[in-house]
């Protein structure tokens, strides 16, 4: 019996079955105008997933030439589904003849009258892939999220484990130069100082020049290292402390590792928030909520006194004051600002990160420029307004009267985020 | 914005234009199809009514190559061009530029990092698509890439030569180009790049390539090349 061999492709729009010259045997197109759709098509297509319009064709073409057919497709998944219906399948992506109907697919849809012109083609497949793509993107980002949280909570973990070395080295070294304490205030520089020069003796102003030290301050070291009243120490001494030393300093290695890392995943996890308030209070925030999701999912009011916890439960429980900023203190513009525009800044930042995390979790557009630019004019604006202290109110409630307020009052707090 | 003294169309490559600037450098530069947007920085010329985009070979190697005088342009407008690697845009953006509306161009790249900065041109340029897919697995877009008339590989893997021949199998139509991008440190940093040249241009022949030609992209890239290669098909 003569078998009929023919090729078949699967799109975005609709499936197609051509013979060996190319020409269109069988089709069967869903021309949906609904980017949606189509968006969940081409995400479906992409995993290797057989659309129904491919199944129908296969279908009309044995229903019209009999099952006596084999068919070449792109994938295994393809092959598969024609197997299921009985028809021979073989997988060769670079068949001519495939190659030739994948040409014909724009003809095809222009002729059908679904598009007007390849460009009008083009442009939609443009949006279809924009969106789908957006839709992969966020995928990955959902899993990047829980990787800048674990980095920054290692970042807080490290800053602890290296004050609490740093105080231990400089006890420990003081037995034998106490007098460096007081001159080298920073623990890294200290740390390297005793690293490199191990016993007071190796000290020598050249060494600690080219440490970075300025002349004078490496001289008055020096100085005070030659009548120096701590104890001497032997070599082995020196070695342990030296091997203790060496942690600190590794452990500053790892941190500048981790640091110039968060960035890289705050980026691709949320670029949005990282323009916004930069990688490392950004990862802060999401470390609070407990994941990019949460976050999203978050009122700008709850964003802004994330990690004052504390101080908010109080304030509720009292009917005090509640905080004005929690974890966003950090933020350049809310600490130098002046007490009194602090909150109406953090109110602000606030506001634009709840839609910047909705934005990172949600679109995966990048609006941050414009909620930057927003934020400027409006903390701008808050300094000019308020630009003197509010007048002194007047003289504060007595303490007793306090209890006469319910205990509870959820939903209102006494005097507003100030 | 720097006073232009003059713009014109460069003698070799249709659709190239050379700025001639008040200080007495020239710069390559495109149209711009998206006017007032920058994509990666780069200077914005209005010259008699156009906005030219200039076109930095440091930044692009297919700006570089030009500059090194490759054999030929074969971009031009209405191209369908398949881009594996198209990075954060930057050479895509003047392709886009140069095949114009009617032209199309399908992007791959794979690193969710730089795709988020693709996506924002591709927002403004309705003639590039973009596809977040592994170049080694052409079968994961070709549900949505036609034939093409040009393939454009910048993909720094060790085995891009190999990815080039499978995509052209499935997407390069007949006599239609390749310009390949061949970083030889991606590839193997133990060899002389002039080897590494050699054994990816046989790579390509085996493919079913003609090589054109291959220019150094020395000094806009260090030990990169650039191969024009016609696809027999």
């Amino acid at each position: 019996m003569l078998v009929l061999k023919v090729v078949a492709l699967d799109t975005l729009v609709g499936s197609l079955i051509g013979d060996e010259e190319g020409n269109v045997l069988v089709k069967s197109l869903s021309p949906s105008t609904n980017i949606n759709e189509l968006v969940e098509r081409a995400l479906k297509l992409e995993d290797g997933e057989v659309t129904e319009d491919f199944i129908k064709s296969l279908r009309e073409l044995v229903n019209t030439y009999g099952d006596q057919v084999e068919v070449v497709v792109t994938d295994d998944g393809h092959a598969r589904a024609a197997s299921a219906l009985n028809i021979k399948a073989t997988v060769s992506p670079e068949n001519s003849a495939l190659r030739r109907l994948r040409n014909t697919l724009i003809t095809t849809l222009i002729s059908e009258g679904v598009v007007k012109s390849e460009g009008e083609w083009v442009s939609f497949l443009n949006q279809v892939m924009i969106q789908a793509t957006r839709i992969k993107l966020r995928g990955f980002a959902a899993k990047r999220d829980l990787l800048a949280i674990q980095a920054i909570r290692s970042i807080d973990d490290i800053d602890k484990t290296i004050n609490l070395f740093a105080s231990r080295m400089r006890e420990w070294y003081s037995v034998h130069f106490p007098e460096l304490d007081d001159l080298i205030e920073d623990h890294k520089l200290y740390a390297t100082v005793v690293y490199e020069f191990g016993s007071r003796d190796g000290l020598s102003v050249e060494g600690l020049r080219k440490l970075g030290f300025s002349e004078g301050k490496a001289q008055r070291i020096y100085d005070v290292s030659r009548r120096s009243m701590g104890a001497d120490l032997s070599e082995v001494d020196v070695e342990r402390i030296r091997d203790f030393v060496g942690v600190i300093l590794n452990l500053y290695d790892l941190r500048d590792k981790l640091s110039e890392y968060l960035s890289q995943v705050m980026k691709e996890a949320a670029p949005n928030i990282t323009e916004l308030v930069g990688p490392t209070l950004g990862a802060r925030l999401l470390s609070l909520a407990g994941s990019l999701e949460d976050l999203a999912k978050m009122p700008a009011s709850t964003i802004q006194v994330l990690g004052a916890e504390k101080a908010l439960f109080r304030a509720l429980r009292t009917g005090g004051r509640p905080p004005k900023h929690g974890v966003l203190f950090q933020h350049p513009e809310i600490h130098v600002a002046p007490k009194w525009q602090r909150g109406k800044i953090a109110r602000a930042v606030a506001t634009k990160l709840a839609i910047a995390a909705k934005a990172d979790y949600f679109t995966g557009r990048f609006v941050a420029d414009k909620l930057k630019k927003d934020l400027q004019d409006r903390i701008a604006e808050i300094k000019e307004l308020y630009a003197k202290p509010p007048a002194k109110p007047a003289p504060a409630p007595e303490k007793a009267k306090r209890p006469e307020r319910p205990p509870f009052r959820r939903g209102r707090r006494g005097r507003g985020g100030r | 914005m720097i006073e232009v003294v003059n713009i014109k169309p460069h003698g070799k490559y249709a659709g190239v234009y050379l700025v001639e600037l008040e200080d007495g450098s020239v710069k390559l530069a495109t149209k711009n199809l998206s006017p007032g947007r920058r994509v990666y920085g780069e200077r914005l010329y209005l010259y008699e009514g156009v906005e030219y985009r200039e076109w930095n070979p440091y930044r692009s190697k297919l700006a570089g190559a030009l500059l090194k005088g490759i054999e030929g342009l074969v971009l031009s407008p209405g191209s369908k061009v398949l881009y594996l690697g198209a990075g954060s845009g930057t050479t895509p953006s003047h392709v886009s530029d140069l095949i114009g509306e009617e032209g199309s161009l399908y992007a791959v790249e794979f690193a969710p990092r730089v795709i988020r900065d693709l996506l924002r041109v591709c927002e403004d340029r309705r003639n590039m698509v973009p596809i977040l897919n592994d170049a080694r697995f052409p079968q994961r877009y070709s549900h949505i890439v036609p034939l093409v008339d040009v393939l454009y590989a910048d993909v720094a893997q060790p085995e891009q030569a190999a990815i080039v021949n499978m995509n052209a199998k499935y997407f390069l139509r007949g006599n239609g180009h390749l310009y390949l991008a061949i970083k030889s440190r991606s590839i193997d940093v133990t060899k002389e790049p002039d080897e590494v040249y050699k054994s990816e241009i046989e790579t390509l022949v085996r493919g079913g390539f003609d090589v054109e030609d291959v220019v150094h992209l020395d000094p806009f890239d260090k030990d990169h090349a650039m191969v024009l290669a016609r696809y027999k098909g």
